[in-house]
């Protein structure tokens, strides 16, 4: 007790002259204010001071400090890691592709006609009113040419008198070739210059139609940039039917054939340069823009028939690559390592991040400062709220007394027994089920916890104000004349303040604790919104809780100081305002 | 005296009647649309009843649609016959979900209050003799660090510390994994070790409290004139303290326990859910979670009651322990 005793009795303070002071030297009386007293008392107390710096520490933390973050509060880190992904899908191609001649076309009704001939057999068939030819180049290698009515003519006795249709120059020998045809009974005939016309006459009736190149059906995958060229596809597709390395020309320009020991074909031009590859694998990049590095698809078919779950390649850089190959029924998938565009989760604390990233990817120092913020925010909304009922109702209650104060006294009560807790589980679970929005969230949980709480301040109101109004300072006012109102507000509530501030200090650390413990179980705060709670709420998982101490272990320290500074500031102040109770 | 307590227990009565019709209006309060969620997602479970019927039970279990005070009244009759419905969550009567949970909370609130009494009362002894020595500043910050430590904070510093590094105890449960095949003192001692870490930490979170009561009642004790009698007497130091003024501080230390005798049945929701020892706490938590609407109502109502049971506990204790009270 002695610290506070030298500011209790300035007596003491003599000073140490020689000179002996007389008794009403005024050097000898220090006065103070009373706010000074209860200041220098509260300074003198370790324990207080201490949670001062405490409090004021939390301050600076969360409001400068969230200001100063380089980060926002909900800002996701993200960076570039290497991942083993799904990077191409290979499966053995079953069905017929096609590749149109120029400015032909060939719809899907056609192309299931033409299966439709392939499996009977035939080598025409007609679709949507045209005439198509079908002619096998090859095992799974087809030619369809499309026959268009170029001349007609009626006759009788295979003498027939044939009329050209409009636009179609006949060649030299067209006539004769065809009257020539007909004497033979033949189904077709061709010119000089290797144009092909077919034949189709009835007693009456003769019709000459030319056959033109329409499209290729293979089941071969072309790639480089001859895939889609008719003439190219055509030429390179016989090449390939002797299976031997040939050279081919198409377009007027030579190429160069080679198989592979696999039988992957390889186009090469004039110049040597590859151009482009044939195979049975149809082969899906899971990336848009994935361009396969060369020799991609015969690494690839190389371990499908050696059977092989890995391969290397050499990419871009020349540097090799491990492609992993896994069999899935038809479909081979090729995985590798991409450097993936992720979001840091879990990172452990460096420079950039010191105390890490959460599950989120978010800062967690950046986190505990915003989540401060709501923490300490809430705590003094609900500290108000509470003290704003509370003063007026147990102002109320303890000045006027009688039928009044015992039916305050008894609401108090009523409110004292409902459990706030669960109360405050339910609501929360309330507002789970109706998906209230986080910021709204917030302001519910301050009215609930607002309204639960002002009973033990109204309380301690009302019976200060009790003793207060018994004594002769209120009896004064009450002889003077002055208002009710200004008796309360400017007499009685001052002298109850003291006792106000120690309570409500000591309330805001319940009430921070509380919001805590709701945001905890995920009932408070939420999610994109921080609070101290809510942090913490990542140890749900035991494998945060183990693995990633960063990130919830400040936090609870964060709780724990600011609580614990609170209470040390409540109990100073009590003792700074009243040194007989000091105990 | 007599007339004392039957005036407690009278206005307590009354108050207990206030309470269970502000709980029954906030339970009408719940947006409608929350029943019916509640409701929609009880006719999805298999071999359930359809979704309308349930939205009848529901009305006619708690009077939703219709009048709010016939409907409490209703409410009211059956309760005080003690009968709260069927948990929707247990599917069984409340009361009896209640019988088989409330034991595990029982004896975790007793061995807690033993511990605190053992480690609070003595502490705050020594703390009062040595006022403003180092003990006393040492007792001062552990009783108010356990005063400031979030529950689920420190019971996850304890599962870190026990559980992960150590390995010495399980994580959660009440019972370990061969608890079948143990014999009755293996058993036993089974949840006595899973009831370790929860006692633990609702001591360490609760001591604090009665260590600074008994601090703050044994230094006004201590500062009385008749201490000052016994001393200037003579009497050695040992007699003065523990027979003059530990006397005399046990009155309202008494007080306060007799004030948290109820609470003992009370169960602690945070600790018990977090080590998920089945309790009232534990069971009434996810029926709060999961709607369960009938058990809400009555954990509600029971946690009511024992806080009225506790006021007048501490009430009558302390006129019977003080007589000046019983004049008013």
């Amino acid at each position: 007790m002695e610290e506070m005793d030298h500011a209790g009795r300035p007596g003491e303070n003599i000073p140490t002259d020689t000179q002996p002071l007389a008794l009403d030297d005024e050097r000898r009386v220090k006065v103070l204010s009373p706010g000074m007293l209860v200041f220098k008392r509260f300074v003198r107390n370790r324990l207080a001071l201490t949670g001062a710096i405490i409090i004021l520490f939390m301050f600076v933390f969360s409001f400068l400090g969230g200001w100063l973050s380089p980060y926002h509060e909900s800002e996701v880190f993200k960076d570039y890691a290497p991942m083993n992904k799904l990077y191409a899908a290979v499966t053995e191609n079953e069905e017929f592709r096609y590749v149109l001649a120029e400015g032909a076309t060939f719809d899907s009704t056609a192309k299931s006609k033409m299966i439709l001939a392939i499996t009977r057999g035939e080598i025409t068939f007609e679709s949507g009113g045209n005439v198509y030819g079908l002619e096998q180049e090859g095992e799974n290698f087809y030619r369809v040419t499309s026959a268009s009515v170029v001349a007609s003519g009626k006759g009788i006795k295979n003498q027939f008198k044939l009329q050209p249709i409009e636009g179609f120059a006949p060649p030299a020998d067209f006539t004769q070739r065809f009257e020539e045809a007909v004497r033979a009974g033949q189904k077709s005939f061709v010119t000089a210059d290797g144009q092909a016309f077919l034949l189709r006459t009835s007693k009456v009736e003769a019709k000459v139609l030319m056959q033109a190149d329409l499209a290729l059906a293979s089941k071969l995958i072309f790639s480089g940039e001859y895939s889609d060229d008719f003439a190219f596809r055509l030429a390179a597709e016989r090449a390939m039917q002797a299976g031997t390395d040939a050279v081919f020309t198409a377009d007027g320009q030579s190429f160069g054939l080679t198989f592979s020991e696999r039988g992957v074909a390889t186009f090469t031009d004039a110049q040597g340069a590859t151009v482009g590859q044939a195979s049975h694998f149809v082969m899906k990049a899971s990336q848009v823009g994935t361009v396969f590095p060369d020799g991609f698809a015969e690494a690839v078919q190389d371990a499908i028939a050696r059977g092989d779950t890995r391969f290397t390649l050499a990419d871009e850089t020349g540097a090799d690559r491990l492609y992993l190959l896994e069999r899935n029924a038809k479909e081979y998938i090729v995985r590798t390592e991409l450097d993936t565009y992720q979001i840091k989760i879990y990172s452990t604390p460096t420079v950039d991040h010191p105390l890490g990233t959460d599950g989120n990817g978010m800062d967690v120092v950046t986190r505990l400062m915003y989540g401060g913020r709501v923490s300490l925010l809430i705590g003094f909304v609900v500290v108000f709220l509470e003290t704003l009922i509370g003063v007026v109702l147990g102002g109320i209650a303890g000045y006027f007394g009688k039928w009044l104060d015992n039916l305050l006294m008894r609401i108090v009560d009523i409110i004292n027994c409902l459990p706030s807790l669960p109360l405050y589980v339910i609501l929360g679970a309330i507002m789970d089920a109706e998906k209230v929005e986080p910021s709204l969230r917030i302001f519910v949980l301050m009215g609930a916890m607002g309204l639960l709480g002002w009973p033990t301040i109204a309380r301690v109101v009302r019976g200060q104000i009790l003793s207060l109004r018994e004594q002769e300072f209120m009896t004064a006012t009450e002889a003077t004349g002055l208002s009710v109102k200004r008796r309360i507000f400017r007499h009685l509530v001052p002298n109850v303040i003291p006792q106000l501030i120690v309570i409500a200090t000591m309330t805001l650390g319940g009430v921070i604790l509380t919001e805590a413990t709701l945001s905890f179980l995920g009932l408070g705060v939420k999610y994109p919104l921080a609070s101290w709670g809510t942090i913490i709420n990542a140890v749900s998982s035991i494998y945060v809780m183990t693995n990633y101490w960063f990130v919830w272990i400040p936090a609870g320290f964060l709780i724990l100081l600011t609580v614990l500074g609170f209470n040390f500031i409540g109990d100073g102040l009590r003792d700074a305002f009243d040194p007989k109770m000091k105990r | 005296m007599k007339r004392y307590i039957l005036k407690r227990m009278l206005l307590s009565i009354i108050i207990l009647f206030f309470v269970a019709m502000l709980i029954f209006g906030i339970m009408r309060v719940i947006p409608t649309s929350f029943v019916e969620k509640k409701a929609m997602e009880r006719a999805q479970m298999p071999g359930s009843r359809s979704y309308t019927e349930w939205i009848r039970i529901l009305n006619e279990q708690f009077g939703m649609s219709g009048n709010v005070i016939t409907g409490f009244f209703n409410w009211l009759g059956k309760v005080i016959q003690g009968d709260f419905g069927d948990s929707w969550k247990f599917t069984i009567p409340v009361t009896r979900k209640f019988a088989q949970v409330i034991w595990d909370s029982f004896w975790l609130g007793f061995i807690t209050m033993i511990l605190r009494v053992i480690i609070g009362i003595p502490l705050g002894i020594l703390s009062a003799r040595k006022q403003y020595s180092k003990t006393d500043y040492a007792v001062t910050v552990f009783a108010l660090i356990g005063i400031s430590l979030p529950t689920f904070f420190f019971a996850t510093l304890l599962k870190l510390l026990f559980s992960v590094q150590l390995g010495w105890l399980d994580l959660f449960g009440k019972v370990g994994r061969d608890y079948l095949t143990l014999g009755t003192w293996g058993q036993a001692l089974d949840v006595a070790k899973h009831y370790i870490m929860p006692v633990l930490t609702l001591t360490i979170v609760s001591v604090g409290d009665l260590m600074r009561y008994t601090r703050t009642n044994m230094l006004e004790v201590l500062n009385s004139d008749f201490i000052r009698t016994a001393r200037a007497k003579g009497l050695p130091e040992r007699t003065v303290i523990y027979r003059h003024a530990f006397r005399n501080t046990l009155i309202p230390v008494v007080t306060l326990l007799g004030y948290t005798l109820p609470s003992l049945f009370g169960g602690a929701m945070i600790t018990e859910t977090l080590f998920q020892i089945p309790g009232i706490g534990y069971t009434s938590y996810q029926a709060m979670l999961e709607g369960d609407i009938p058990f809400t109502m009555f954990y509600l109502m029971f946690m009511a009651v024992l806080t009225l049971l506790g006021t007048l506990l501490a009430d009558i204790l302390y006129a019977v322990v003080d007589p000046r009270v019983r004049i008013e």
